[in-house]
Order: structure tokens, then C-alpha cells, then sequence
């Protein structure tokens, strides 16, 4: 680190944001092609299109996983680390991408949808998701924020003509902007208090001590958390998300709940374990030695997380219940999932990152699956998302029954699946510090969730139909990537440690950020 | 012994299962392709389980049969199974029940039929799991496997309110297994930090220490969780629902095998794990036994349907087994195992024979019969002697199972002997009517005159049934003699925490091995 705070090449600036680079090119590229496919037969260009976006997010992907991920050190340009924590985020979110990419080819052609500016502002939205969990600058996260959440707005009101999509946009757009204003209101005062926005500088100057006296800090990371909350959907502040979500496009509220969640949950990791807590006293570094101070920090956000978690589970389980609309249905227990995963940020040890990450990934898989399956039982969105349009679809539609089936099961966190282990590495996180009332808790409104989980199932299987349901066109695209999905869902719930030593391996790379 | 016969047995259904997906179900060929191909499947299992009685060493008082293989390193989650004298009886309760109830569903099951066998045998792996494992990790996902397919076989191919029925049981079921997985992670954690080694392996877990509170509250958890399942007297009103809408071959299963894992729980998880929290509880946990035995019996007494009324007689007869398992003498517990094997068979059967009248005549309703010892009189010999072992006449395995139970509790509780002698009285007095109800009489009901008698493939599978049951009755030491050592073993643990106890159980074992009981036996 140079004290002029820059030391910058060309060629290392590859190194580190290399994924972020191929998407910006991406993502510019798809819009001439855009252009130069001619005007009419739009429709078809949706699969040119699609295909194209799919690709990018696998070179992106390749890039982050393979030479990115074998980076010795962590290189800086003061704005973006390469740690293997933000690569593990990132490649969570790519994934999300892809499948949001390929299950898109056949949502858009089934809802004859034909403009291709949806991939494209898919492209940046995933962007700014990797950016921002790769930033160690506030500006940068800030703004990066802002690009992912504007593409993300704009997605959501892709249905033009449907009114839902439209008011779900427009909340999720001015709360999202008081969110994102919180966040920025956050990053002022600190920058007011310390004169800088870099997270680790920040780090430094809170470990030296007197600035942890001042309320300023503490209301800084209120603000912080406040924005971040937002997106990550926690009870009390998820009051947009089963609007938007009912409203958005499928596939898209599916990428929302999964990449957005995960860039969101994230950064917050990385700023609590980076900055605000004592995460930084075991890498060894002399500056971090007064871990006492820092575990103070602990001691006020932890009350508030452990409150957090336990509403935003119940909550999110209690009203889940109640809704008949299934796209609702998982819009609110994607609430209850967020509230799993605080658990492990609440257990702040390295099962409880690990587990995040785990649950993440997972989490990505079944909901993305999930959506998958439920835009083509819809037909046209809208049409079909009633539990009563579920009636007796298992025997006329076997394999999406079961593929949607296996993807409740996994969300309801029942073995043999991911969400079960993802659920186990994050119950097990907080009960290893001691929230044994907490994850007892929790895990009654896991019950709650397998109730209406397996509502759904019994829909599709046990009851006979009421009225005539015709499924859309399954394109052989979206049924390969729900089987992809269901099939890492099998094998990660069955064989999880690699992935689980993986997610390890990312999370302490979250110590050597400096 | 080298050969992994355990992974074979428990999953040798699945292969099954893999051959069943591949065969279609459009016509009645293929559905009968897809009977045999799961008959066969499950029938092979048993041949293979068979294999473990010749290996099985009686005087291992530990596990045999023992597969450990690294699954989850960074949890210290092993692949880890094992047997001992109970698991051992258990694990070929279910590959005997199962063939016999596959058996059964030819025709009984005729919609869906390819997912229907798919559940069954998933279950079979998942149920031979359950028994199987060794590592609390490993039996956890086993057991929370088991009830999708059981749910679902309540709840597709059951009755009128099977969709209420399957999810009361599967909710149930959940409270209780989610809080014991808390608690199973607890207690790793504890073992964690007492001994610095992070293992989910149940026989380094048997050596914790706790707390006396959290031993209380792990405790209370565990056993609430099979309490759930056995289903012990307040947490049994999933039970009647469920039985009443399961297809037959489901109340079988559930009757004769997923109950047992309820007491197995007990016997493997609860009580060893948690030996002072046993003790805190063991007055209840006998009361409520009682309560069971009792309260089962009266309300089978006034049961209008069959089916409600056996599925009372569960309640009542597992309650021996609880509390044969609670007064900790070897007399009890033998009894205890002996009576979950019989519950087993004998439950099992009566369902089966319920399911064969309802096939005929689609109601369950006692009132609905009469009579019908004539029109059937081969299906009413078969009934009456299933009807003598479940209300424990002498010679047949009822008996010895419940005799068994009263002497040992008699050895500590003469009081609650005296109670629990009761249910005997009111089984025989329920069992007996319902069976004078439905058979002797007049034929009042004009549907019933040309019933059909049991045809082949009914008698192929209630027949051995009935042989299990004599045999058991008149030769329990064949049985019993693969227990001794477990159930020593078993004792010496839960009662470890008092401190005169390893005497006591020494002398215990001299006054046991003169029992006129097994004197009587080695005669036979």
C-alpha cells in the first residue's frame, strides 16, 4: 500500500476486477448485437440473445473461479480486493445469472416478450452485484449498489402492460432509494469521522481506539446496516419484497431473492467482518491487537441481529402460510430464508461465514429452480400461481411436479438435500456460540415452513384437479438447467464437504483483506 | 463379515427403485412388471438380511457388523452403522414386513401403482437406515428421510381426510425430530469443548458429561421426539388419523415398523445418551406409560372402526414397551424388544387381515359385519389366532412379550404392575368383542353372504405371519438369546449414574439367569 493510495496498472487491474471487466465488455457488446439484429424477428433473438448473456456470465464465472481464485496475494487498487470471499459471492451471483439467463430464453418467448434490453440490463445488474461485494471502498460499494439495484428496478417492471409489475417497481424503487439513501448517509458520516471510505483504512482507525467512544461510529453502522437490510429483505424492513416479488417477471424475482440476497448479504459480511468486528485480530496483523475494543463493537449489533433473525424467521414462516398465491408464497419465505442466514452471521465464527456461503449457493439452486419450474407451470405469468391452480398437476406434469417438489423439499431443509445441509452448517454456527434458545427458535419456524412447502406438494399430488391448467412450452434449455439445479441439489445434500471446504477457504480469505 | 453387508441390505431397495423408473406404467402388464420387480427387490433384502443372523455373534455385548467410513471430515460426520441385539431384531422385522406388504398391495393399489412401490422401497432403505446407524448425523437424515415417503403414502393413496391425516403426521413428526436436531448439535458441541473432538459418532458421544440441566433439557427433547413416534399417551392423536387414512400397506409399515423407531430411540439415543435426564423423567415417562396402556385399551373398547380400533391397541401395546424399557431390568427390556417385535407382527398382520375384508367390502365399520366365519372361515381361523397373540394368549409371542414386561416390572413397582396388568384384561375384552362382532353371529348384512375366502396370494403373506407367531411363543429363547448381552449392556449404561449400580447390575445378572422363564424356554 503506496501513502499516495494508488498504485495502479493496467495489468493488475485485470487480475483483480477481471470478472467485472469481461461483464462491462459483455454487457456493451449485447447491445450492439441488439442493434444489429434486425427489428422484427426480435422474438427469435431472444434465444441469440440469451445464449450470449449465459456465456459471458460463464467466461466471468471461469475467470473469477480459475485464475482470479488462484491469486496468492490479494491484489488492491485501494477500490477492489480479490479476496476469495468476494469470488465465492461473485461466483454465487453468476451462477444465479446463468440460470436467470437460460430460464429467461423460455419466460420471455412464453410471455412473448420479445425485447432483448432485459438481457442486457441483466448482464449490469449482475455487474454491479460483483462489484460491489469485490469493493472495499464505500463510494465504489455505493455506486455499484446503485447499478444493480437500478438495472434490477427496471427488470422488475418489465411486465408492461401487467399492473402488479408496475407497482411492485415503483415501491421497489422509492424504498430501495431510501434504502440506498441510508447506505450513503452511513458511508458520510464515516467518511466524516475517519476521512476515508476505504473499509480497512477504517478498520485501522477503529482499532486505534477512541474513535469506538464515539456514537457517530456506531450510528454510521446503523445507517449501514439499515440500507443493507433493505435488500436483504430482513423483518421490519422487507415491507417491499412480496410486492415486487409477485409482480416482478418469474425468473426475475427468482434472480432478485437468489444474486441480490447474496450481494447484499455479502457486503454486509465483509463490512461487519472487515471492519466493525474483531474477525481482524486473528490475522496477525499488529495494528488489530486490541481485539477487546472491536468484540465491544460486537456487543451492540449482536443483540440486534439475534432479535433480527428471530422476527425476520417468524414473520417471514407466519405470513407464508397464509398466501395462495405460490409466487407470494415464496416471496415471503424467501424473508424466512434471509432470517436463516443472519444466524450465521450472528454466530460471527468461521462455520457461520462458511455456512452463509453454503446456504447461499444453495439457496441459489432450489429458488432459482423453483421459479424455473413455476414460470412454465404458469403458462403466462399470472395465469396459474394459485395453490388452486396446483390441483392434480403431478400425475399431468410428472417431471416438473417432481423437480418442483424436490426444490420445496430442499427449502423446507429436509435431508437429503443442500437446504438441509446449508440449514444444519448455519443452525450448527449459532449453537456453536451458545444461541441454543435462538436456534430452537428458529427451527420451529422451520416446521412452519415445511407446512407450507409441503402444502404445495400435496397440491400437486394429492387432490384432485379442479380446473383445466396448461403448463407453457418446457424449452429444452429451462429443463436442463432445472435438472442441473436439481441435481446439485441432490449432490451437494449428499456429498457437501467440498463445496463446504470451498466456502471455508473463501471466508477466511476475509482476514488477509489488507 | 468383511463384505458391507449393512450398506447392501439398507440400500439394495433403491437399486429397486432405479429398475422400477425405467419400466412404464400405461399397462396392467407393466404394473404387474413394476409388483414383481419391487416384491422380488425386497425379497432379495430379506435373503441378504438373513445372512446377518448366521453372522451374528451373540456374545458381543457392543456392535458388530460395523461400516465407518469418513463423510463429512470438517463435522466429524461419519458413514457409520452397526448392530447390536436390538437393531438386529429390527432390521429383520422390516425386510420381513416389507416383501409381506408389498405382497399385499396387488390389489389393493391399482392407481399409480410405479410411485407407489418407488415410496415403499425408499422407505425400506430409509427405515433400515434409521436402525443401522451409528452416527447421530447419519441416523438424523435416515429418519427425516422416512417421512416423505411415508407422507406420501398416507397422502396419495389414502383414505377420505388423508391430506389432514398425512400432514398431522408429518408436523408431528417434525416438531420433535427439528428440536432433537438442535439438541444434537448441542451435545456435540458440549463434547466439543470437554474433549476437543468435534464427532457426531454416537459411542464417543455416549461419553459426554453434561450439565445436569442441559441433560434434562437434551433429554426432553430426544424423548420428545419418539414419544412423538412410538406414540406415547399425550402425543398419540396423530396416530388414530393416520392409521384410519393410510392404504394398508401404509398402516402396516407405520404399525409394525415406524413405531418401533419411537422405543428404538429410546433404547439407542435417549436413555444412553442422556442416562440422569432418563432418570428425571422416568416417573413420568412410566405414568404416561400406564396412562397409555389403559387409556389405549378403553378407547379401542368403543371403537366403531376396525382400523381406529387396532391403531388404540398400538397406543396401549407400545406402552408396554415403554415402560418395559423404563424399570431397567433385564426381564423388562427383553420383554420391552421382544414386544416391539411382536407388535410388529401381530399389528401388522391385523391390519393386513383388516385391509383383505375392506378390498371385499370397502367399509370398516364393525357394524357393517357379522357373521362372516362362515362365508370365510379360513380368513376367521387366521384372524382368531392373530387375535390370541394380540391379546397375549399363552404359546403365542403376545405372551411371552408381555409376561415379560409385568415380571419386570413387577421386580421394581408391584403397584404399577398390578395397573399394567390391567390393559391385558381390557385387550383381551376389546379384541374379543370386536372379534365376536364381526364373526360369530348371524349374517346380518346380505352384502356379506358371498364374501370370498382368503385366495393364495392373501395366505402367502399372512401365513408367515402366523408362524412368526407361534414361533415366538413357543421358542422366545431363539430370540431372546441374541439379546442377553446388548440388553446388559444397555442397562449398565443408563444406570451408570447412580453410584451402587454396577453391583447391583452384577447381581442382577445372577438372579436373572435363573429365571423359570428361560429354564422353561431351553426346555422347549
Amino acid at each position: 500500500m503506496s501513502d499516495l493510495g494508488f498504485s495502479f496498472s493496467l495489468s493488475q487491474l485485470w487480475q483483480v476486477a477481471g470478472g467485472q471487466i469481461i461483464l462491462i465488455i459483455a454487457g456493451l457488446v449485447l447491445i450492439f448485437v441488439d442493434l444489429w439484429l434486425s427489428r422484427d424477428e426480435k422474438t427469435d433473438h431472444v434465444v441469440t440473445m440469451g445464449w450470449l448473456t449465459a456465456l459471458s456470465f460463464l467466461a466471468a464465472l471461469w475467470y473469477m473461479t480459475g485464475p482470479g481464485w488462484r491469486l496468492n496475494e490479494i491484489v488492491l487498487v485501494e477500490v477492489f480486493s480479490a479476496e476469495k470471499f468476494g469470488l465465492f459471492v461473485s461466483a454465487i451471483v453468476l451462477m444465479a445469472g446463468i440460470f436467470a439467463s437460460l430460464l429467461s430464453i423460455g419466460y420471455l418467448r412464453n410471455n412473448q416478450l420479445g425485447r432483448s434490453e432485459y438481457f442486457i440490463l441483466l448482464v449490469f445488474a449482475v455487474y454491479g452485484t460483483i462489484a460491489m461485494v469485490q469493493s472495499v471502498d464505500l463510494l465504489m460499494m455505493f455506486i455499484a449498489l446503485e447499478v444493480m439495484s437500478l438495472s434490477v428496478y427496471v427488470l422488475a417492471a418489465f411486465l408492461k402492460d401487467d399492473r402488479k409489475s408496475q407497482e411492485g417497481a415503483l415501491k421497489y424503487f422509492l424504498l430501495g432509494s431510501f434504502g440506498s439513501a441510508f447506505f450513503l448517509f452511513g458511508v458520510a458520516l464515516l467518511y466524516g469521522l475517519t476521512g476515508t471510505v476505504n473499509i480497512t483504512k477504517i478498520a485501522q482507525l477503529l482499532a486505534m481506539g477512541p474513535l469506538l467512544e464515539n456514537p457517530g461510529v456506531l450510528v454510521a453502522l446503523a445507517m449501514l446496516m439499515a440500507g443493507l437490510f433493505f435488500k436483504m429483505a430482513l423483518v421490519p424492513f422487507h415491507m417491499w419484497t412480496p410486492d415486487v416479488y409477485e409482480g416482478s417477471p418469474a425468473i426475475i424475482t427468482g434472480f432478485m431473492a437468489t444474486a441480490v440476497k447474496a450481494g447484499a448479504f455479502g457486503i454486509f459480511i465483509k463490512l461487519l467482518s472487515v471492519a466493525f468486528t474483531p474477525m481482524l485480530a486473528y490475522s496477525g496483523q499488529p495494528e488489530f491487537q486490541s481485539t477487546v475494543n472491536l468484540a465491544a463493537f460486537a456487543a451492540y449489533w449482536k443483540p440486534l441481529l439475534w432479535w433480527l433473525a428471530l422476527i425476520t424467521m417468524f414473520v417471514g414462516n407466519l405470513i407464508a402460510v397464509s398466501q395462495r398465491n405460490v409466487k407470494r408464497m415464496l416471496a415471503y419465505s424467501s424473508i424466512a430464508h434471509a432470517g436463516y442466514m443472519v444466524l450465521g452471521i450472528l454466530a460471527a465464527n468461521d462455520e457461520g461465514r462458511m455456512g452463509v456461503l453454503f446456504y447461499l449457493f444453495a439457496y441459489t439452486l432450489m429458488n432459482m429452480g423453483a421459479f424455473g419450474v413455476l414460470y412454465i407451470l404458469d403458462g403466462q405469468e399470472g395465469k396459474a400461481q394459485t395453490l388452486e391452480d396446483y390441483h392434480g398437476l403431478g400425475f399431468k406434469y410428472p417431471t416438473l411436479s417432481f423437480l418442483m417438489s424436490l426444490f420445496l423439499v430442499s427449502m423446507a431443509g429436509l435431508p437429503p438435500t443442500a437446504g438441509f445441509i446449508g440449514k444444519f452448517y448455519l443452525f450448527a454456527a449459532a449453537i456453536k456460540e451458545g444461541y441454543l434458545l435462538l436456534a430452537a427458535l428458529g427451527i420451529l419456524t422451520c416446521v412452519i415452513g415445511v407446512y407450507y412447502y409441503l402444502r404445495v406438494i400435496w397440491m400437486l399430488y394429492m387432490v384432485e384437479p379442479s380446473h383445466e391448467v396448461v403448463a407453457g412450452r418446457v424449452g429444452v434449455i429451462s429443463m436442463v438447467a432445472l435438472i442441473a439445479a436439481a441435481l446439485g441439489i441432490m449432490y451437494f445434500g449428499i456429498l457437501p464437504d467440498g463445496l463446504a471446504q470451498v466456502a471455508n477457504v473463501a471466508q477466511q480469505s476475509l482476514a488477509l483483506v489488507f | 463379515m468383511n463384505a458391507p453387508i449393512l450398506t447392501y441390505v439398507t440400500f439394495l431397495p433403491l437399486l429397486g427403485v432405479l429398475a422400477i423408473l425405467f419400466i412404464p406404467q400405461r399397462s396392467e402388464a407393466g404394473k404387474n412388471a413394476i409388483r414383481w420387480v419391487s416384491m422380488v427387490i425386497s425379497t432379495l433384502v430379506f435373503i441378504v438380511s438373513l445372512r446377518l443372523y448366521f453372522d451374528f455373534d451373540p456374545e458381543v455385548a457392543g456392535f458388530q457388523f460395523i461400516e465407518k467410513y469418513s463423510w463429512i471430515p470438517s463435522y466429524g460426520i461419519t458413514y457409520f452403522m452397526g448392530l447390536d441385539g436390538l437393531a438386529f431384531w429390527l432390521v429383520l422385522l422390516t425386510t420381513f414386513l416389507t416383501p409381506l406388504t408389498i405382497l399385499s398391495t396387488w390389489t389393493a393399489i391399482t392407481k399409480r401403482v410405479k410411485e407407489f412401490q418407488v415410496a415403499m422401497l425408499v422407505l425400506e432403505t430409509a427405515m433400515l437406515g434409521t436402525f443401522v446407524a451409528l452416527d447421530l448425523f447419519l441416523f438424523y437424515v435416515f429418519w427425516e428421510i422416512m417421512l416423505i415417503p411415508m407422507w406420501l403414502i398416507i397422502g396419495v393413496w389414502g383414505g377420505e381426510r388423508r391430506i389432514y391425516a398425512a400432514i398431522k403426521f408429518f408436523l408431528f413428526t417434525a416438531v420433535g425430530s427439528f428440536l432433537m436436531l438442535v439438541c444434537i448439535i448441542g451435545l456435540v458441541y458440549f463434547h466439543n469443548q470437554q474433549t476437543g473432538e468435534l464427532t457426531f459418532n454416537l459411542l464417543s458421544l455416549y461419553n459426554t458429561d453434561l450439565v445436569r440441566i442441559y441433560e434434562i433439557l437434551f433429554f426432553g427433547a430426544f424423548a420428545l421426539a419418539f414419544a412423538i413416534k412410538v406414540p406415547m399417551f399425550p402425543f398419540h392423536t396423530w396416530l388414530p388419523d393416520a392409521h384410519v387414512e393410510a392404504p394398508t400397506a401404509g398402516s402396516v409399515i407405520l404399525a409394525g415398523i415406524l413405531l418401533k423407531m419411537g422405543t428404538y430411540g429410546f433404547f439407542r439415543f435417549a436413555m444412553p445418551l442422556f442416562p440422569e435426564g432418563s432418570a428425571f423423567f422416568a416417573p413420568l415417562i412410566i405414568v404416561l406409560s400406564i396412562i397409555g396402556i389403559i387409556y389405549g385399551a378403553m378407547v379401542a373398547m368403543v371403537q366403531p372402526d376396525i382400523k381406529k380400533l387396532v391403531a388404540y391397541s398400538s397406543v396401549s401395546h407400545l406402552g408396554y414397551c415403554m415402560i418395559g424399557l423404563y424399570v431397567l431390568n433385564r426381564h423388562g427390556v427383553e420383554g420391552s424388544i421382544l414386544q416391539m417385535i411382536n407388535h410388529g407382527i401381530s399389528t401388522g398382520a391385523l391390519f393386513l387381515l383388516v385391509g383383505v375384508v375392506y378390498e371385499r367390502r370397502h367399509t370398516r365399520m364393525i357394524s357393517e359385519y357379522g357373521g362372516i366365519c362362515r362365508p370365510m372361515p379360513i380368513y376367521a381361523s387366521i384372524f382368531f389366532l392373530i387375535t390370541l397373540s394380540s391379546v397375549g394368549f399363552p404359546t403365542t409371542n403376545g405372551f411371552i412379550g408381555e409376561f415379560l414386561i409385568l415380571l419386570g416390572v413387577f421386580e421394581v413397582n408391584k403397584a404399577a404392575a398390578v395397573l399394567a396388568a390391567t390393559g391385558v384384561v381390557l385387550g383381551a375384552i376389546y379384541m374379543f368383542w370386536m372379534f365376536q362382532r364381526v364373526f360369530y353371529g348371524r349374517i346380518s348384512n346380505p352384502k356379506n353372504e358371498k364374501l370370498k375366502d382368503l385366495n393364495f396370494r392373501e395366505l402367502a403373506y399372512l401365513l408367515p405371519l402366523v408362524a412368526m407367531v407361534f414361533w415366538i411363543g413357543l421358542y422366545p429363547n431363539f430370540f431372546l438369546s441374541k439379546m442377553h448381552s446388548s440388553v446388559d449392556h444397555f442397562i449398565s449404561q443408563v444406570k451408570i449414574s447412580s453410584p451402587a449400580s454396577p453391583v447391583a447390575v452384577v447381581e442382577h445378572h445372577a438372579s436373572v439367569d435363573k429365571t423359570p422363564l428361560d429354564k422353561s424356554a431351553a426346555k422347549e
